[in-house]
């Protein structure tokens, strides 16, 4: 019984230290702690903390997330206790928005990829990078939190253009900057006719076609201008790439999360608040295997992380790509 | 409202016992009892919890789809009883559809709720036999316990599914708890457990800060259960808003008939009238059991009533009489 009498019982509240981040119960973790301080890197331009990076072998090379690093250029990074300057930027994979640094180290301890087992299931631990200091990585300790999959490019794919129906015929009125349609020679006025061969009787049809497709597909347009037809291949890009964002509710409680937070062949999900320059580090099990990499914190509860055995496919084919 | 008296909760719980069978109690987690996490074998337990209880309070996490929104909610009963906060229901009787994490969607209608708490009871309108939880009726969460939350946050995702997070109870209030388990919209309404599965809150609401995320402790339930089951609104704000006498709506035009009742000459588009059949040149012949005799009194009888009101028009129709029963929109 929590009160005998009317009167209310003061509010009781639990010390910092103990709760399920404070560092009292991260001390539980201090083995996994160890793992991480040498699988994981600290990537820093100047002083400023911009990413994390997973190490992917002894002799240097780190994966990370492309679109937090740009041209990778006036980089440094902490491993363990030592610092490396000026990583070269091998190669970046869009699809994954993963980006592979090399440096120029030997006797690394890279990440052990839990290559060997199904998607980890809700409510495993994982244990991820949290603050840091020059000498010391600290950890960040969460679950698994959903069903492993693919997060679509937020909105879908689109054209890129803006378009009246006149009778039955659509007539460009604007075309988007960003667009596959853009650059593929689209001009106001013009009249879209045929996508991959089906005739654009509505904006209803339009629509059908274009969202039978990915984003990065590409389609076939046949748009009359002037009284001539003009055939042109044009790349679908994501709503959001092309219009931009409009910030949600959701949004607007969730932080600093990752600007790419959609587009990804395949995820895990953990419930780990991993701030934006904190993604691309290692999510770790309690014996210390890789479960994958953090690719995107998507908002206040949901952080993704690309799966080992994905992480293992895109290492290696960067890598040979870099010899 | 924060008055919690001994007498008050037997009252609760002999409601309770009209729905629940008793059940052998699942001992309280030694975990709980320790500061923090020693070991691996401390998390490793914790981690078995969560395992071993997710697949049922899984599937018992239902996302109550709004329309416009959505929230969350969890079954309580074989026969479909759920358990949400009162700014998703936001009234009583309320018609809405849920969706339980496979996909199955089955019609809903909203009991009681408690606005100054934001408690809210719906019930399942579709026979059938429901996944549920059971309810923690010994109100055994304390301070510092390790609990976890489910909700589909942000709407329904097959793909994703139910959305878990972890933490534990970092303050306790006579009417709220407040965990570090995650929250966002779409949560609403949604579970809080403790590790033996056993429902502890419902989500209510969160703060700017991540660690501030707010459930209401089932006591809070228990406490008004009957109120909840009889369909009442109990207290004023802030979570839900009374309906105003005055401003419920049909959407018709009538004009009185010398030979009694009155001939609808006009039904608004899209208006509940509308929705409900009602067409031009139906007589109403009563509301709700009472002969209509003249426009001012059918005006004097509608003014009486609130938005989402149930009225039961008798009717002529084609020489046949008819009864609607059709619930008022907002004026």
């Amino acid at each position: 019984m929590l009160l005998a009498t009317g009167v209310s019982a003061p509010a009781q509240t639990l010390e910092t230290t103990y709760r399920t981040n404070g560092a009292t119960v991260q001390a539980a973790f201090e083995p996994v702690r160890v793992v991480l301080q040498e699988c994981s890197a600290v990537i820093q331009r100047g002083r400023k903390e911009i990413a994390y990076g997973t190490v992917m072998s002894a002799d240097g090379f780190i994966l990370t997330k492309a679109s937090e690093i740009g041209d990778g250029s006036g980089l440094t990074i902490l491993i363990g206790d030592k610092s490396y300057s000026s990583p070269e930027l091998v190669s970046t994979d869009p699809a994954w928005d993963v980006a592979l640094l090399k440096i120029a180290a030997d006797g690394l301890k890279p990440v052990a990829l839990a290559l060997d087992q199904p998607d980890p299931a809700r409510g495993t631990w994982v244990i991820a990078n949290g603050a840091t200091t020059r000498t010391t990585r600290r950890p960040q300790v969460g679950i698994i939190a959903a069903t492993a999959r693919e997060i679509p490019h937020a909105g879908g794919p689109v054209l890129g253009v803006s378009f009246e129906e006149k009778g039955k015929k659509l007539v460009v009125t604007e075309v988007a900057e960003k667009s596959g349609a853009a650059t593929a020679g689209v001009e106001k006025d013009d009249v879209l006719l045929m996508a991959n061969g089906e005739k654009i009787t509505s904006t209803e049809v339009l629509g059908e076609i274009v969202n039978k497709h990915h984003v990065g597909d590409q389609l076939a347009l046949t748009v009359e201008r002037k009284g001539t037809k003009v055939e042109m291949k044009v790349e679908l890009k994501g709503r959001v790439d092309v219009f931009g964002e409009e910030l949600t509710r959701n949004d607007a409680m969730s932080g600093r999360f990752s600007e790419r937070r959609s587009g990804f062949p395949r995820v895990i999900q953990h419930d780990i608040i991993a701030d934006r320059q904190r993604i691309g580090g290692p999510v770790l099990d309690l014996d210390g295997r890789c479960l994958g990499m953090n690719i995107a914190r998507a908002n206040r509860c949901e952080t993704f992380a690309i799966p080992a055995s994905d992480l293992k496919s895109i290492a290696d084919r960067l890598m040979s790509q870099a010899k | 409202m924060t008055d919690y008296s001994s007498g008050l909760l037997l009252g609760a719980f002999t409601g309770l016992l009209l729905v629940f069978s008793t059940q052998a109690e699942a001992a309280r987690p030694y975990i709980n009892d320790k500061k923090a996490p020693e070991n691996r074998h401390d998390l490793e337990v914790i981690q078995k919890h969560l395992t071993e209880t997710l697949p049922t309070t899984r599937k018992a996490t239902v996302c109550i789809d709004l329309g416009e929104g959505s929230g969350s909610g969890v079954v309580v009963s074989a026969d479909g009883l759920i358990l949400t906060a009162a700014h998703v229901t936001s009234g009583v009787g309320k018609e809405f559809t849920v969706i339980f994490e496979d996909g199955k969607k089955v019609k809903a209608e909203s009991l009681g709720l408690v606005s100054t708490s934001d408690c809210a009871m719906a019930r399942i309108t579709e026979a059938g036999t429901y996944p549920h939880v059971e309810i923690d009726r010994d109100d055994s969460a304390q301070l510092g316990d390790w609990v976890y939350s489910l909700g589909h946050s942000g709407g329904f995702d097959k793909e994703r599914g139910v959305n878990v997070r972890l933490g534990r109870l970092v303050q306790v209030k006579d009417d709220t708890f407040q965990s570090d388990c995650s929250l966002i919209g779409g949560d609403s309404g949604g579970p809080l457990f403790d590790l033996n599965g056993k429902l502890i809150g419902i989500h209510s609401r969160v703060g700017q800060r991540t660690q501030e995320n707010m459930h209401v402790p089932v006591r809070e339930f228990l406490k008004n259960w009957e109120a909840l089951q009889k369909s009442e609104f109990v207290g004023e704000g802030p979570f839900a808003k009374k309906p105003e006498k005055g401003k419920g709506f049909l959407g018709i035009g009538t004009e009185a008939r010398a030979e009694g009742g009155l001939s609808v000459d006009k039904v608004g588009r899209e208006s509940p009238a509308e929705k409900a059949g009602l067409k031009s040149g139906d007589i109403l012949l009563k509301m709700d059991g009472v002969d209509l005799k003249s426009k001012q009194q059918f005006q004097d009888m509608l003014k009486e009533k609130a938005p989402d009101d149930r009225v039961a028009l008798e009717l002529l129709r084609n020489g046949k009489t008819e009864t609607l029963t059709l619930r008022l929109g907002e004026r």
